[in-house]
């Protein structure tokens, strides 16, 4: 009513000796200051007082300091985190098991190839240039293309018949592809329940 | 104990995966209960604490043979089964008329108790105050007043206020409509006077909050009683166990609390890096050139014979090394 007369500002600020604290995530008010009551009689209305100031209280320091959005679907407040310690439900789960690789690779020291060891890019010093490490023009056919290959005799003798030195090298990386994917193979059934006993068709 | 369920479909496994401990939990069931006595106006007083807390409560309305602070096996065998870790329990006796005792369980072992002994004469239901009630499920904002509940110390006061907080919490969310901050629940307590018989009571208030415009950009708050109305004197407690509630308070790890330090955005969206450079040397500092400060002037005329010496120093050391090679 006093705002259709004369556009004066209601107090909306809240007034403590101790100020109070707040959780906002909790959308709690802490109010550490004794609490005022007068008389046995009037103790609904001191005590609506109270809950009146902390209600303000929480609300300005909610719309102050909390981001405010508007959508569509209304006006959104972030929370920040909750501060407040209370106690969990359930004890923490226990931490995940390592898995048969990684106990392998932790004991190897192996590690996670880097998005740069990933890349099917390398520089090559000799040349200066960057070379693909394999598939089309790759670095591991280097030998393979070789245009003149010096032939060791004693191997020449042991040659399984039908083959010759100019198919070696791709042979060698076909046969090293090959036993790769045995392993893993290998190493699923392994993995599998009964190391893939009775199961395996 | 309950047995344990080895589930042998996915929707068992569902059921049990959602009872496991995780490292962000589930929000908090409340299950609340009454023994073999218990007055009409506990029941009522739980019905609305019921009321307050749907959808995360449960309620049930059997008479149970139960004393928490005596045996409180069968509580945890409720909060295991009904996955509930609030559980407010309704009792009745000459010696303890109108009690309502708040139990958290941790890992369905009972973690603290207290009880609360309501006053019947100012004890009002929800139902009582006739106006509109606030929706179903909202988050309340929650005000403690009162000096009892900052005590450094852990007493009945600040257990209250941690499971009150608990209760009432709701759900957890990082975004709130500013339409949904409809209600305030206010709990306060006097400061104990010397003199007077008894602790103080607790007062619990619940009121619906009304924003006026106040001409400036924060709205004027005025609260109008939704009910209910409940003061309590506390009675017995049973604190929590120290290592108990250590295992309890434990946080899981997150990777968005450490910020990336030294990295920030500045608005137009670029990113910045504050990087340390050492302690610049001040003895290179270039100055002003002129000829009467030049520093071979300065040491040919203070420090002949120290930069012979300094001279002839670095003259002997290459060959020094030669020799060294050679042999």
């Amino acid at each position: 009513m006093m705002a259709e007369t004369a556009p004066k500002k209601i107090d909306v600020t809240v007034h403590k000796p101790t100020p109070y604290t707040f959780d906002l995530g909790l959308l709690l008010a802490s109010d550490p200051n004794p609490l005022l009551l007068s008389t046995p009689e009037n103790i609904e209305d001191d005590l609506a007082a109270t809950a009146r100031d902390g209600a303000q209280a929480l609300l300005n320091q909610l719309l102050e300091t909390c981001p405010i959005q508007s959508t569509p679907a209304g006006v959104l407040l972030s929370l920040p985190g909750i501060e407040t310690r209370l106690p969990r439900e359930k004890p923490m789960p226990p931490p995940k098991a390592q898995t048969t690789w990684q106990k392998f690779a932790a004991k190897k020291g192996i590690r996670a190839k880097t998005s740069e060891e990933k890349k099917n890019l390398r520089y090559n010093e000799d040349t200066g240039e960057w070379e693909k490490k394999w598939g089309y023009k790759g670095g591991n056919k280097r030998e393979e293309s070789a245009w003149i290959v010096e032939v060791d005799e004693k191997k020449e003798r042991e040659r399984k018949e039908g083959t010759s030195v100019q198919g070696d090298g791709r042979r060698d990386r076909k046969e090293k592809v090959r036993r790769n994917e045995r392993m893993q193979r290998a190493n699923e059934r392994k993995g599998r329940k009964n190391h893939g006993i009775g199961k395996e068709t | 104990m309950l047995r344990q369920i080895k589930p042998r479909n996915a929707r068992s496994k569902r059921a049990v995966d959602k009872k496991a401990p995780k490292a962000i939990e589930n929000p908090k069931t409340a299950l609340i209960l009454r023994g073999t006595t218990c007055s009409q106006i506990t029941q009522d007083a739980l019905t609305d604490l019921y009321q307050l807390r749907i959808p995360l409560a449960k309620k049930f309305t059997k008479k149970n043979d139960i004393h928490p602070f005596e045996d409180p096996s069968s509580l945890e065998f409720f909060s295991e089964k009904n996955d509930a870790s609030i559980l407010l329990f309704g009792s009745t006796s000459k010696k303890r008329p109108h009690a309502i005792t708040g139990i958290r369980t941790f890992g369905h072992k009972i973690l603290d108790m207290i009880e609360l002994y309501l006053d019947p004469t100012t004890f009002r239901t929800l139902a009582q105050f006739k106006n509109k009630k606030c929706a179903v499920g909202l988050k309340p904002l929650i005000v403690f007043s009162g000096t009892p509940f900052e005590g450094p110390v852990s007493n009945e006061y600040t257990l209250a206020k941690s499971f009150f907080t608990d209760f009432f919490k709701g759900e957890p969310s990082d975004k709130i409509d500013v339409e949904g901050l409809q209600y305030i629940i206010s709990i306060s307590a006097r400061d104990s006077v010397d003199g007077e018989e008894g602790k103080p009571k607790i007062h619990l208030r619940v009121y619906l909050v009304k924003t006026k415009r106040s001409g400036g950009k924060l709205p004027r708050v005025e609260v109008e009683e939704m009910g209910p109305r409940m003061d309590f004197r506390v009675g017995r407690v049973k604190e929590a166990d120290e290592s108990m509630m250590k295992e309890a308070l434990k946080r899981a790890k997150s990777s968005a609390e450490r910020p990336k330090k030294n990295v920030s955005t500045d608005i137009m969206g670029d990113k910045l890096g504050r990087i340390h450079i050492g302690k610049q040397d001040l003895k290179e500092l270039q100055t002003r050139k002129m000829k009467g400060l030049k520093r071979s002037r300065d040491i040919q005329e203070s420090e002949d014979e120290l930069e012979i010496d300094v001279m002839s120093d670095a003259e002997e050391a290459p060959i020094k090394a030669k020799k060294v090679k050679k042999a």
